[in-house]
């Protein structure tokens, strides 16, 4: 289940967002209070944070650094009524927002920011999984080196054991034909 | 020559004006453009959502219309509470009753901000008259009663007042300010004194209550407009900036004196005779 996070100081905000995101069947959770925001970043892996931007106890970007940090891999996006240059460019650079959405919104518009945001997160998340496949992979072939190192040095020229045409082991020193 | 240093001097005094009247015309748009972007924030919260929930509308009036015009079409009971069930129905029904009311919440809000925002603008039609404060105070009292009734007493400490040169309707603006936000900084039931008494060319009105307080770092903010403490969709946090460019515009003061766990004090003082403008002779 996909799941998103809505945090803004104004409760008919998120009511009106749950709303019009309801059909597209995500998991929704709204929070008006930050510290309860911060606190569910604990208890849920979110593919989407979208935060207000100005509340009167933390502005939206200081929020949205706090979740980047828990949640790496949730997408942030912001919502704001400013719509200026200036909370945009902090936005950018400080929480590495994806979208700067502003209010009012469009239901077309939010719907499609939030599905490209989940295809980032999925994509994100697919790519940390083949990450730690590989770095898998390459600990087990190491560890397969090391033992092949041990082995050699303990029997010298047993890694290179010769075989026959059917697998058979020469014992002789003769290089084989 | 005395003649031509008279017309020097006036060239002078009339460029001097000019330039008067620049500056204030500048001072003016400077506010009104700090006053917009605050606006605009302000305004875009409520017509966000209030916007977003007519798109939830319409989504549900869709639904409703299939299930409607089903009526005619279906074959039998059994095929309209099929599509009953498949428009959630149940969850329509109660969440509409939300979204009216949420969204009337929100254009209540822009509604309340566009009046005040008009009252910072000067009202040329209204004019200064001579007026009697008392009569307004109780004019205010009576628009304001059932705030007041169940949160405070209100005691009248009224001393003998001249008529005063004044936009009444404004100040009621004020009066009612003033005792709005005294009832809603006490917590219980509490006493709101209003007081007034003539010194010289001026009257004094204070609002005095016993409320819960101004905190000492809010002191200095609360004429900025948008400030306030109330909760989101309480308070616009205009009242107050609003009163104090009334009175300003009164040629008045308005100061403020505050115990945290005591009470508030606002205290205005307005000349009994607005001084004579330049342009009369
Ligand atoms: N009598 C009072 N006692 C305590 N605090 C007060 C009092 N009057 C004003 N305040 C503080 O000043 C703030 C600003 O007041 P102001 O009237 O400008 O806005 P508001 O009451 O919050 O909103 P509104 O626009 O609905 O009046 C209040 O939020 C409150 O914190
Ligand atoms: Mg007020």
């Amino acid at each position: 289940m996909i799941k998103i996070q809505l945090v803004d100081d104004e409760a008919n905000i998120l009511s009106a967002l749950k709303r019009l995101l309801r059909p597209q069947g995500w998991e929704i959770h709204g929070f008006t209070d930050v510290e309860e925001a911060l606190g569910s970043l604990r208890e849920h892996n979110y593919a989407v944070i979208i935060s207000d931007y100005q509340m009167p106890t933390a502005d939206g970007v200081t929020y949205l650094q706090f979740a980047k940090q828990r949640q790496p891999d949730a997408v942030r996006l912001v919502l704001s009524a400013h719509g200026d240059r200036n909370s945009m460019i902090k936005a950018i650079n400080q929480a590495e927002v994806y979208r700067f959405l502003s209010k009012p919104w469009d239901e077309h518009e939010i719907v499609a920011a939030i599905k490209s945001a989940i295809d980032l997160h999925l994509l994100r998340a697919e790519n940390r999984h083949l990450l730690k496949q590989v770095q898998h992979q390459q600990t087990l072939i190491r560890a397969r080196e090391q033992e092949l190192l041990r082995l050699e040095q303990e029997n010298p020229g047993i890694t290179r054991v010769m075989r026959d045409d059917d697998g058979s082991v020469l014992l002789d020193d003769d290089e084989p034909r | 020559m005395p003649h031509t240093d008279m017309s020097e001097r006036e060239q002078l005094s009339a460029r001097l004006e000019q330039a008067n009247r620049q500056l204030l015309q500048s001072e003016k748009m400077a506010a009104i453009g700090q006053l917009a972007a605050g606006v605009a924030h302000e305004i875009n919260n409520p017509v966000g959502y209030v916007y977003s929930n007519l798109q939830s509308l319409e989504t549900y009036l869709g639904d409703l219309f299939r299930l409607t015009d089903a009526i005619d079409s279906a074959d039998s009971v059994a095929d309209l509470q099929s599509i009953k069930r498949n428009i959630d129905y149940d969850f329509i029904r109660t969440d509409l009753g939300d979204l009216l009311a949420e969204s009337r919440e929100g254009i209540e809000r822009v509604r309340k901000i566009i009046a005040a925002m008009k009252d910072f603008s000067y009202v040329e039609d209204e004019a200064f008259k001579l007026a009697n404060l008392h009569q307004g105070i109780e004019t205010t009292l009576n628009v304001v009663n059932n705030e007041l009734k169940y949160k405070a007493e209100v005691v009248r400490d009224f001393g003998d007042l001249p008529d005063i040169e004044c936009i009444l309707s404004q100040l009621n603006q004020v009066v009612m300010n003033l005792l709005v936000n005294a009832a809603h900084a006490i917590e219980g039931f509490g006493r709101i004194t209003i007081r007034t008494r003539q010194d010289n060319d001026q009257v004094i009105l204070e609002v005095e209550d016993n409320g819960k307080g101004i905190a000492e770092e809010h002191l200095t903010r609360i004429f900025e407009p948008f400030f306030t403490t109330k909760p989101v969709g309480k308070g616009t946090g205009l009242g107050l900036s609003l009163s104090f460019n009334i009175i300003e515009k009164h040629n008045g003061r308005m100061d403020v004196h505050s115990t945290p766990g005591q009470g508030t004090c606002f205290r205005i003082s307005l000349p009994v005779r607005q001084p004579a403008t330049e342009d009369k002779p």
